[in-house]
Order: structure tokens, then sequence, then C-alpha cells
């Protein structure tokens, strides 16, 4: 199946410093994809190449079809009123599926002004918007910032209702991995303008282990991705088979667990391809 | 597109021509006011340029002095208002807003957005400069026949012809183009006073060279007969027939004057032109109004143009 995002060799310079560099990734049609970085890592700056907010420096990155954006802080036309914020949709868009029941159904007002909406109101029109004009790739910069847990909880809803109902594409950035937990079944690593991970999320957690034993205790017949020490206990994530030394216990790394790992050990990389784990 | 555009800058739109109705009105009634005052006091053939309408002049002076004033700051003050509240925030508050994030990820590309805004913005900024112009030349005759200023007079001439729409348009595409170089709307305001200024003294300065000066010698007066010509400058002819800046060794004498008066520089122009000088001036006669009034068209329309390349070119590099 055709890949909903491509990215080859993607580059993107500004000035004279990196904000992304040789990155190559694709997500599989239907996933939903967690965009994952410390903030500076490239999330923005992947994102916004994708949906044409920037030309790549270097290299390509291809959409299947139509993308739709809702940027950070989801901005809107503070004048317009929620009904004149949809009939703008409408009318900058080829394709447009009425939206009002959405909101209305989600007790927003049309008539409302935009700027006298809650930050979750708000969110939820931005949502609305990019989701009318029926996006194959609909890209979310940072969607659930700024919000209480409530309408975090309630945007996220929202997106899943969406790619349960049809064949929607999600890449979705935070940089709060918990968010993203239950929602999400891809997994994109960026880390200082690289790539660090890309894969399905479950292959992931499944060839990695996160071990703990005494130091001095050997990992040979292991790739060790990460090592912290607390007192005279090691903790490491590792890639691959257990090791043969039975003094380390072994258990399947949670997701946080996984993104820390990779985050604290820039060197180390886990991309299809490059080591045959993952997709 | 189109309804957008509209939705966005209705409240310039609307402000605009409310201020351009206010103004036709106001000019319309000073007009019809005006010509019923002349009509009962005006002594025949006036107004004009004779002696004995030189009353009828000074009362009405005095009568529309405040349409007046409004009148001289406007070639200045309109062009920097429409800069700063048409072209100004067309680009810098969607840069400030992050608003350019929305209208530049919808399936209208930012392209035709831009064309779309540009030629719609554009259009009406020239519309309303013209109807400028055309109430305004309506409406001078009725104070100044004969005794014409429209193109001596560097705030007239800008208000007449096609002087308000080439400086309407060029400042609506100097703030466009400044909100691309600052993505914020007040900076960009601040650009667009400060160089709708600049560049009306710069085009004033170079318009002495739009055309061969016409040269003239006059005896007895150093002022041309035609008060509407631009003076370019003026020279000495000594008896021999050589021009000099400054005659030397013609044994007039020559005394500073005190404050306002020039009766010194008088009698001293009276001596030279008593021992065989004649003043030479060099000015652009009236009759150039028109060749005048393009070639400034000209020049604002084609800084327009490179000022809206501009800002197209910065948005399309990087819309982001």
């Amino acid at each position: 199946m055709r890949p909903a995002l491509e990215a080859t060799g993607l580059g993107v310079r500004y000035r004279r410093t990196w904000a992304l560099r040789d990155c190559s990734l694709s997500v599989p049609a239907g996933r939903v994809a967690a965009l994952v970085g410390p903030n500076g890592a490239g999330k923005t700056t992947l994102m916004h190449a994708a949906v044409g907010l920037l030309r790549p420096t270097l290299g390509s990155v291809r959409v299947a079809g139509e993308a739709a954006f809702v940027a950070q802080d989801k901005p809107l036309y503070e004048s317009f009123t929620v009904a004149e914020m949809l009939a703008f949709g409408r009318r900058m868009n080829t394709r447009w599926d009425d939206a009002a029941d959405r909101l209305a159904g989600l007790g927003i007002p049309l008539k409302q002004k935009v700027s006298g909406l809650s930050g979750g109101q708000q969110a939820q029109v931005a949502l609305t918007l990019a989701l009318a004009c029926r996006p194959d790739l609909l890209v979310l910069d940072e969607p659930l910032a700024n919000l209480d847990p409530v309408a975090r909880h309630d945007v996220m809803r929202s997106i899943m209702a969406e790619v349960a109902g049809r064949e929607l594409t999600v890449l979705l950035s935070s940089h709060v991995v918990s968010d993203l937990e239950e929602t999400c079944d891809w997994l994109v690593v960026l880390n200082g303008g690289r790539l660090q991970v890309s894969g399905d999320i479950e292959d992931l957690l499944d060839g990695h282990l996160v071990l703990t034993g005494p130091e001095g205790a050997s990992a040979a017949g292991t790739q060790v991705v990460g090592a912290s020490r607390v007192g005279r206990q090691v903790s490491m994530l590792v890639r691959g088979a257990p090791p043969l030394d039975p003094r380390w216990q072994a258990r399947r790394p949670g997701l946080e667990e996984l993104v820390m790992g990779y985050l604290r050990s820039p060197e180390s990389a886990a991309l299809p391809g490059l080591t045959g784990v993952g997709a | 597109m189109i309804w957008v555009t509209w939705r966005q800058h209705r409240a310039q739109i609307l402000v605009t021509a409310a201020f351009l109705v206010l103004l036709g009105m106001l000019l319309l009634g000073s007009a019809v006011e005006a010509s019923r005052y002349v009509a009962e006091h005006a002594p025949p053939g006036c107004p004009g340029v004779a002696v004995a309408c030189g009353d009828l002049a000074v009362a009405l002076g005095q009568r529309y002095e405040a349409v007046y004033s409004i009148f001289g700051w406007m070639p200045l003050v309109a062009p920097a208002l429409i800069g700063a509240f048409w072209g100004a925030p067309l680009l810098g508050r969607e840069y400030e807003r992050g608003t350019h994030r929305l209208a530049w990820t919808q399936s209208v590309p930012v392209g035709r957005w831009l064309a779309v805004k540009l030629s719609l913005l554009g259009g009406a900024v020239v519309a309303g400069g013209l109807l400028l112009s055309l109430m305004v030349s309506l409406w001078r005759p009725v104070f100044r026949t004969g005794a014409d200023s429209t193109f001596g007079n560097i705030g007239v001439f800008n208000m007449v012809g096609v002087g308000p729409a080439a400086w309407w348009l060029y400042a609506f595409a100097l703030g466009t183009a400044a909100g691309t170089l600052f993505r914020r709307t007040l900076p960009a305001m601040a650009l667009v006073v400060a160089g709708v200024a600049v560049s009306m003294f710069t085009l004033f300065q170079l318009s002495d060279y739009y055309a061969e000066p016409a040269r003239t010698e006059l005896s007895g007066t150093v002022l041309p007969a035609d008060p509407d010509a631009r003076l370019v400058s003026a020279a000495w002819v000594e008896p021999s027939g050589r021009e000099v800046a400054e005659p030397a060794d013609s044994g007039c004498p020559r005394r500073v004057d005190v404050g306002q008066s020039s009766k010194n520089a008088e009698a001293w122009q009276a001596c030279l032109f008593g021992k065989g000088y004649r003043y030479a001036v060099y000015y652009h006669p009236p009759s150039r109004f028109w060749r005048f009034q393009w070639t400034d068209g000209g020049i604002l329309a084609l800084a327009s143009a490179a000022l809206v390349g501009l800002a197209v070119h910065r948005t399309l590099r990087r819309p982001g």
C-alpha cells in the first residue's frame, strides 16, 4: 500500500542551521502517528514541509492525496464568528462537508465570535475546519498544548472518532508522550533535527527490552540503546534478544521508557531499512 | 476568495468609502456655498487674476480655511493612511497572528490567495484615488478660475490627475512589502508613513529632470510671468551675454536684509537691471502638467510593481 506520508532525504535549513537533516520516513495509510521529540527537535519543521508551508532545502516530502493542517496555537480569525469561519473553509476548499452539525453537537454556538470561545472550543473549531475538507492526511501540530485535561480528552476523542469513521491518516506532534500512549499506533522520534525512530509502536515495544541488573553483568549479545545507573543497579534499554547473563531481569518497555531511552542516546536509531526493527 | 477578501478587509473598505463620501459632501457643500457667495459678492470678471478679484480671493480663503487646511494635509496623509491600514496588515497581520498557516494550507494555493487579494484591494485603492482626484478637479475651479496652481503647487499637483491613484497604489504596495519584511503590523505601518514622506520628497526633487527646463530671460523682475510654473534654477546674464551664478564687480551695493524685509535685495536687483543685467530662469511651464503627471504615475506604478513582486517573492519562498 502507498504510504500516506513519505519523506526522502529531507533536509531543511534556516539560514545557517539545519532544522532537519537527512530525514527519510514513511507513514502507512490509516495510521495515527505520534511525532515526538524535545523542543527544537524539528517536529514543526517536518510538519510545515509536509503541508507545503516551506520548501525543503534537500530531498523531498510527499503526501498521498490532500493534507489538512492545524498549526500550533490553532490559529483562527478572531474577529470572525464561528459561522464565518466555516464559510471561510467552504470558500477556500474544493472538497467540503458542512460541519455546522458537528460544532452544534459540541455545543459551540455558530453566532459566537471566535475570540469569545474557550481554548478548548477554539481547538474544536480549528479541528472541525481541518476535518471538513475531508483530508487523506491530517497534520496536527501540538493539538493538545494549552488545553485543560477535559478539553485534551475531548479533542483526542474527536480525532479518534474521525479515524475510526474513515480512511484517515493522522500525524500529530507532542512533547508529552503520555498524551499519545492510548491513541497512536505509529511512532516517529525526532531529536536535534535527526530522525531516531520510525515504526509501528507494537513492533517497537516487542523488539525492545528493559534490563535491570547489578553493575558488571554482561550484556553481550544485545544492542544497547541506552543505559542509566541508580546506585549499583544498572537499567538499560536494549534491542533484540535478551542476554545470556542470568543476573538480568528483562521486561517489555512502556512507550515513554522507549522514547526516553532514545532521546537520551541521540546516536542510537531504530529505523526500518537501517536496523530492521519496526514495520 | 472574493468573499474572504471582503470579510477580512471590509473595515478598511467601508471606512475609506465613508471618508470619500464625507469629503465629497464637504467639497460639494463648500462649492455650492462658495458659488452662491461669489455670485453675490464678486465684481464682474471674477474670480480671476484681475486686481479687482483680490478681495474676493482673500474673503474665500478666510471662509474656507478649514477646508483648505484639510486639503493641504491630504496629499501626504491620505496615502500614508492607505498604506498603513490597507497595505501593512494584509500580510503583516496574518504573520503576526499566525493565521497565514491557516490561510495557506487550504486548497486555494498561496499564489492565488495573493493574486486575488492584491488585485481586488489594489484595484479598490486605485478606484478610490481616481474618485478623489475627480472630486478635487470638479471642486477647485469654483475657487480658482484663471489663476491655476495645479502644476506649480506640489500638494495640489498630487491631488489631481492620476496623482492620488498612483500614490495610493504605491503606499498600498509599500505597506504590503513592509508586512512581509517585518511580519508585524505596527513596524510595517511606521515604515509606510516614513516611506511615503521620503518618496514624496524624493520624487519632487526628481521631477526637475522630467524634461529639459524652458529658459527665459527677464528684465526688470525676477518672477516668471506664469505663477504656476515650476522654477528649476536661475542665473544672472551679464551685459556681455555671459551667464553667471552671482554677478561680480557689478558695482551695485548689496546689503543684507533684516527680518522679513526684502527691500535691500530688491534695490540690488533694480540696480543690476539698470546696468543691463538680465535674469535667466529655467522652469517647467504648466503646459507640461500631463507629462509630469504620467511620469510621476509611471515611476510610482513601476515602484509598486517592484514592491508587490518583492512581497510575492518573499511570501512564496517561505510561506510558513
